[in-house]
């Protein structure tokens, strides 16, 4: 509806691999999350960050894209944080409790550098 | 290949050679009488002069009785002959050939044979035609094919009602088929399904516990359709099972996230977000004990005040995580007080740029209702829901439960 296409793409830093992510994250595009996110090459004590700023909307097939991230990091001892997470899917993420499973900072940058 | 056949020379050639002369050999009589089609001469007026072991095989006659004594079109049905004497034979007679047309022959035994018909008119060297010549396909392959099309595509027509019916029927067994009566409640449901298609991610349930306690629960499973069914009755059985042997909704929720967790950890994450507890007479209210996972808060509306939420802090998604954190909340309903728990399609409502509703404005569509029913809470939001037409999206499950004022007679 908002006519922002949706995109994931990911790229190296030193702490681990950013994902961004954009457009509507929902039942038709969370396999694309999945899918990039099986791809990664995660080792232990990295750090993935998925970079949400981009977001427009996340429905729960997205939600459940994020912890099947979430625990492919686990299973492979790397940690995971969330970024950039808009307004409008913070306050579901709280109503959930997520935040206490995905670290979040503001921004892909400051969740690097911590 | 060219390298291969320049070493060999000549001899290669005449290695080659007694077989395809022997190809060659072949007469082209033999070939007219047995080609893999029917060959088919007539006169001008339609009188078979020539015709095939092919075709007369097909058509199970002797030469005798066919050539100089039937004409094209008594080969044909009679809806053929019809077409071909209205149609194809004047075309044929404009155009000088004609091509690809279907007709049933019928054989000497009566049985009818699909065919694509292809005819030319031969020419003398004045110009004047002189016979028709005409090829014939056998065409039941093709037949078979369209038959198999029309086939498909009626099983396809079929199978969509069947799955219609499976989904409701599905969804049937994840509710409550009528609510239970509980003395001194008023209790009222509702469910909308998005789809017909597909079986929804909600249920919702009362039943009885020990001791005069009723439990209660309503809920919504990520995703929809089969799996998500699937997922929806572990949900609801596992919820009533933990309810019977421990009341306390902080331990049933834990139960549920063990047994959800354990299932759908890894790649395929499933949760739910749900609200259980259980309520009991007390005096000429009731005591409710609740606890939420990741659920939005329910509307409590007081017989005399505006609605508000309930707020159940901290309760997380169920099943998405090996431990997730629960907390109760207690609440004692008076008489005209009326509670009410609701699916909003868990986050796609609150999360989506487009306007659907927000729990704000179910607070505020509620307001002024008190001191209300529990069916008319459930009969005010409906209306709510039927007003944003094709906007619900989700489906959608509401559970009211109320104490009545004395007396009977309310708003």
């Amino acid at each position: 509806m908002t006519g922002i296409p949706f995109s994931v793409t990911t790229r190296t830093t030193a702490a681990g691999p950013v994902v961004t992510v954009g457009g509507e994250l929902d039942v038709a595009t969370a396999p694309r999350l999945r899918a990039a996110a099986g791809t990664l090459a995660l080792g232990s004590g990295q750090l993935l960050v998925v970079d949400l700023a981009g977001v427009t909307f996340c429905d729960s097939s997205g939600i459940s894209a994020l912890i099947a991230a979430r625990n492919l990091a686990e299973a492979a001892g790397a940690r995971v944080a969330l970024a950039a997470v808009p307004a409008r899917l913070a306050r579901t993420f709280a109503l959930i409790g997520l935040a206490d499973f995905f670290p979040t900072y503001a921004s892909a940058e400051d969740a690097v550098k911590d | 290949m060219c390298e291969a056949g320049d070493q060999a020379g000549p001899g290669h050639r005449e290695s080659a050679g007694p077989a395809f002369s022997a190809l060659l050999e072949d007469s082209a009589e033999d070939l007219y009488e047995h080609a893999p089609c029917g060959y088919l001469s007539t006169l001008l007026d339609g009188t078979i002069a020539k015709i095939n072991a092919t075709l007369l095989g097909w058509l199970g006659r002797e030469r005798d009785e066919v050539v100089g004594r039937l004409r094209f079109a008594d080969l044909l049905t009679v809806g053929g002959r019809i077409y071909h004497e209205t149609h194809f034979a004047p075309l044929l007679r404009m155009q000088g050939e004609l091509g690809g047309v279907a007709f049933e022959l019928k054989a000497a035994d009566g049985t009818r044979l699909p065919v694509l018909v292809t005819s030319t008119v031969k020419t003398g060297t004045d110009g004047q035609a002189q016979l028709i010549r005409t090829t014939i396909f056998d065409a039941r392959d093709r037949r078979a094919y369209e038959q198999e099309l029309l086939r498909a595509r009626e099983e396809a027509e079929r199978e969509r009602d069947r799955v219609q019916r499976l989904a409701r029927t599905l969804q049937q067994t994840l509710l409550p088929p009528a609510l239970p009566e509980v003395p001194g409640l008023e209790v009222a449901a509702y469910y909308h399904p998005a789809s017909a298609d597909e079986v929804g991610g909600d249920f919702y349930d009362l039943f009885p516990l020990t001791g005069g306690r009723w439990g209660f629960f309503l809920g919504d499973v990520s995703g929809k359709g089969a799996a998500a069914a699937v997922v929806t009755s572990l949900a609801r059985y596992t919820l009533r099972a933990a309810a019977v042997s421990d009341p306390d909704p902080v331990t049933v929720l834990d139960r549920l996230n063990t047994v959800l967790h354990h299932e759908y950890r890894g790649a395929d994450p499933r949760y739910c977000t749900v609200v259980h507890g259980h309520i009991e007479r007390r005096d000429d209210g009731a005591a409710v004990t609740l606890a939420t996972g990741g659920h939005p808060p329910p509307l409590l509306i007081r017989a005399d005040g505006s609605p508000r939420f309930l707020d159940a802090p901290g309760g997380q998604l169920v099943g998405a995580f090996a431990h997730a954190r629960f907390t109760t909340v207690d609440v004692l309903l008076e008489p005209g007080d009326t509670l009410l728990l609701y699916t909003d399609g868990l986050t796609e409502a609150r999360a989506h740029g487009r306007v659907r509703y927000s729990e704000e404005q179910l607070q505020a569509h509620l307001t002024g209702l008190a001191p209300a029913t529990a069916s008319a809470v459930v009969g005010a939001v409906t209306d709510l829901l039927a007003g944003f037409g094709d906007g619900v999206e989700d489906d959608t499950a509401l559970l009211a439960l109320g104490i009545p004022l004395p007396g009977g007679d309310r708003t």
